[in-house]
């Protein structure tokens, strides 16, 4: 019973993840595709595309464009989230329902309609189009889901721990940053995570608010006005490949520094 | 205390994300630039390189699809923005009534060598004064696998509602041209159509509804020819076969003998461009031989190039079938041009038959 | 707030009118059947994307952090997000290969005799309903897993002092606390779900029409952002009733 209980739960996870890969997997394979179709039947292995992807500089100045506005808008994204979920979670401020909701609100809206406002906005402003208008507009829309997420993960548990600190004579910002922050690394790390994916395949705002400078996603998305293309899959594969180093070294630090 | 050290705090980060975003965005344009509103077949490099060498200049491309969004783009930029744009031949009106472009010397443009129907002066001519040249054309028709279906069916637009073709079909998601399409198949004319048509010409689009497997965009309906899920595509043509001729000689297209839906893209300039010198130097490199043969064999899609004089080699003329222009030209109709409100329920019977189950 | 207030004003002007408001835009919907038959379609698959996506994320956010050992948790998180890393549209054309009547899938439920024909995934509601759950699924792992490790695990020795055995403790303990991460991953697949262009325009074929769809459809070639909005209003709304919903649940559990 135990080792069956064991098996099954095995092959479940083995089974999302391979649910997760697969169309990773397909397209990893057809970015090697000698012919210039990424369609079956596979003609490669050919590495042809990704010369041909690294050769252009409008796709890589776009590749460390993407980067940049991700990791900067989704550490702001994150940082205003958390205090101002802490703030909420914190602190009785008067209508603290209406302006929760007004947090949210952007939620709802689709980021057609908020790359629309934002674009009339800075229009009127006079403000240029550009990247970090873009990295704005990639604020605009992560906070409301990183205040979400890690508002609904404060409990009473942090507040205990915290109260707990506090006594003991702590400041206020020694408590943030050794104990709510440490204590809700689950929440933070799994809303910055997400900022970065969806920051880094945001289309509509970006296409909208910036010009000749432009992230990824518009890129790709020109290039895939003349249909598919292994040149797509080659960048996709390159992305892939460069966040899983990434991740590795990541762990790795962190694993050593555990040990020391 | 605690609400300043949080707002301390959040002062912190706001200042030192905007400062590095500040950084990465400092790349101001140089003055020398062109600056051009275009479809994808102008962004491919070997089409611009040439001209960038030549003058010494900078062209920066920004892409769109549609008109309504090329407009909205317009509409939301600075005056000086933009210097370039291309355009459906048949929405120049629309952008002339804005009173976005400027007029075109006739002298200095090739207009005596384009094929005479694809001038468009209805649509490029507003109060006799020229606002667009047209630059590339080609067809909304059959495009097909030569393979799989026969080709001599092709010939008739009946088969595309013949159960013979069930389940076997794409249709291309651009309401103009397939309603453009359905009418011919009808007999009606793509230029006299009026509202009292639509219930006939729906009919026709649910029929062929029935018959497809889906309705996509480029890339979609593209994938489902190439991968065998379909073997016709309603309202393909040459910009989705001729590029793909070389990988894939099955893919063919056929203008039926009720004929075709001409489709044509023009450049126009912008009145308020701070660069028209140079804009009207880029639109004669386009139209010129040269450019005209890069533009028509344009990585992101294939199309006739509107100057009979293109350079392009016998290959790329067999694929494009230049050769035959003068017979498919003469059974080739305009896209339809509707008025405002005759356009909303063209789109509103499109939204109908993808509806229809 | 600017730009939810221009959209408001801009939803009851007409596509190329003289600046006069009125219901018509509002009006359109309702008199068009194939209006409402896309917020129908909406809604539809989204409440079966969310349903599944929770049905599938539940039990794989639990292995991951009761089964896997505590040090690789952050790894496994990781190889759940990575490959989401790769661009939305060209991994939805991924999936578009993969479903094909010739793709993996059909290859495979053919080859091992388990269908005689292939089925049509690719180009229909299955392959819209499938690109969306492989991202919620992801999503959910997230939000819930976030949740389970917020756990005091005192709460289930607790439990089991208390003599209940793992079921009950899973249901009467374990469940109830995780809902607040339950709801939250369930109301962001619901917004961004309703929300999205992308997976349906790719992978749906258009052989049914969703809300978004119909929104880009007013602005691709017309220009006729007032419709756009008025239709982006009303979306609006059917997402703020899914939040109050959501709202109330999430209330009912903190007192």
């Amino acid at each position: 019973m135990r080792v069956l209980g064991k098996l099954l739960v095995a092959i479940y996870g083995l089974a999302v993840y391979a649910f997760i890969f697969l169309p990773v997997v397909v397209l990893v394979l057809f970015s090697l595709q000698a012919t210039s179709f990424p369609i079956p039947p596979f003609t490669g292995p050919s590495l042809r595309w990704y010369e041909a992807v690294l050769g252009d500089t409008r796709l890589t100045s776009a590749l460390v464009n993407s980067v940049m506005v991700a990791v900067i808008s989704s550490a702001l994204a994150v940082g205003l989230g958390f205090l101002s979920a802490w703030g909420f979670a914190r602190y009785h401020l008067p209508r603290a329902a209406l302006l929760r909701g007004l947090i949210t609100l952007p939620l709802t809206v689709s980021y057609l309609i908020i790359g629309m406002g934002i674009l009339i906005l800075f229009n009127t402003a006079g403000i240029p189009k550009s990247l970090a208008a873009a990295g704005i507009g990639h604020v605009v829309i992560n906070l409301p889901l990183c205040f979400a997420i890690i508002y609904s993960q404060m409990g009473d548990n942090q507040v205990n721990l915290e109260r707990a600190a506090r006594d003991l004579g702590a400041p206020e910002w020694k408590v943030l940053f050794l104990i709510s922050v440490p204590v809700m690394w689950p929440a933070i790390f799994a809303s910055f995570f997400l900022s970065m994916t969806f920051s880094w395949d945001e289309f509509v705002i970006s296409f909208l608010l910036t010009r000749f400078d432009t992230t990824l996603p518009v890129e790709i998305w020109n290039l895939l006005r003349s249909g598919l293309n292994p040149r797509t899959n080659a960048i996709g594969s390159l992305v892939f490949g460069v966040s899983v180093v990434l991740a590795i070294l990541f762990e790795l630090i962190l694993l050593r520094r555990n040990r020391a | 205390m605690n609400k300043l050290a949080n707002l301390k705090n959040i002062a912190r980060a706001a200042g030192l994300g905007s400062a590095a975003l500040a950084l990465i965005s400092a790349s101001p344009a140089l003055a020398k630039d062109l600056n051009a509103l275009i479809w994808c077949d102008h962004a491919d490099p070997a089409l611009l390189q040439p001209f960038e060498e030549a003058n010494g200049i900078k062209v920066n491309v920004k892409e769109f699809e549609g008109t309504g969004a090329g407009l909205a783009i317009v509409e939301q930029s600075q005056p000086g923005d933009w210097d370039v744009m291309v355009i459906d031949s048949i929405d120049i009106p629309r952008g002339v009534e804005k009173g976005l472009f400027e007029p075109l010397p006739e002298d200095q443009l090739p207009f005596g060598d384009l094929f005479a129907e694809v001038k468009m002066d209805g649509a490029t001519m507003v109060d006799g004064k020229r606002y667009g040249i047209t630059e590339k054309f080609g067809y909304n028709t059959i495009g097909f696998n030569n393979t799989k279906v026969d080709p001599a069916d092709m010939q008739s637009m009946a088969s595309l509602t013949d159960d013979k073709y069930m389940g076997r079909i794409a249709i291309y998601d651009y309401y103009l041209p397939v309603i453009g399409m359905a009418a011919m198949s009808i007999g009606k004319k793509t230029a006299e159509l009026t509202e009292a048509d639509l219930p006939a010409i729906k009919d026709v689009l649910l029929k062929m509804k029935a018959n497809a497997k889906l309705v996509g965009e480029v890339v979609a309906s593209q994938t489902a020819l190439a991968t065998g899920e379909v073997d016709i595509l309603v309202g393909g043509g040459e910009w989705v076969t001729a590029g793909l001729a070389k990988e894939n000689p099955a893919l063919d297209f056929s203008i039926p003998q009720e004929g075709a839906v001409l489709w044509s893209q023009s450049l126009a300039m912008f009145a308020d461009s701070e660069n028209k010198e140079m804009a009207l130097k880029f639109i004669q490199y386009i139209m010129s031989p040269e450019g005209q043969a890069r533009l028509a064999t344009s990585s992101c899609y294939w199309g006739m190039p509107a100057n009979t004089k293109a350079a392009l080699s016998d290959d790329e003329k067999k694929a494009l079938r230049f050769d035959e222009q003068p017979e498919f030209l003469a059974r080739a109709q305009s896209y339809p041009s509707p008025d405002a409100d005759l356009d909303k329920k063209m789109q509103d019977v499109w939204t109908e038959m993808l509806q229809a189950q | 707030m600017l730009p939810f207030v221009a959209m408001g004003v801009l939803s009851f002007m007409q596509h190329g009118g003289d600046g006069s408001a009125s219901f018509d835009n509002y009006r359109q919907f309702f008199d068009n059947p194939s209006y409402w038959r896309a917020m129908v379609n909406s809604l539809e698959v989204t409440l079966t994307v969310t349903a599944i996506s929770v049905l599938l994320a539940y039990p794989f956010a639990w292995i991951l952090a009761e089964v896997v050992p505590l040090r690789l948790q952050r790894l496994a998180l990781m190889l759940a997000v990575l490959p989401f890393w790769t661009s939305y549209v060209v991994r939805s054309y991924s999936w578009l290969l993969v479903l094909s009547e010739n793709g993996v899938v059909n290859k495979a439920l053919t080859g091992s005799g388990l269908l005689s024909d292939p089925v049509q995934l690719a180009n229909s509601r299955a392959g819209t309903v499938i690109g969306f759950v492989h991202f919620f699924v992801m999503l959910l792992t997230l939000t819930i897993f976030a949740n389970l490790k917020q756990l005091s695990p005192s709460y289930r020795k607790a439990a089991a002092d208390l003599g209940a055995g793992p079921l009950r403790t899973f249901l009467h303990v374990i469940l109830p606390l995780t809902l607040p991460g339950i709801m939250v991953g369930a109301f962001l697949t619901f917004v961004l779900c309703i929300g999205d262009y992308i997976t349906p325009q790719i992978l749906g074929g258009n052989n049914e029409l969703l809300m978004p769809q119909l929104i880009m459809m007013q602005i691709g070639r017309r220009g006729d952002f007032p419709l756009a909005s008025a239709l982006a209003i009303i979306l609006m709304v059917v997402v703020t009733i899914a939040y109050l919903f959501c709202a109330r649940w999430l209330k009912l559990e903190r007192s």
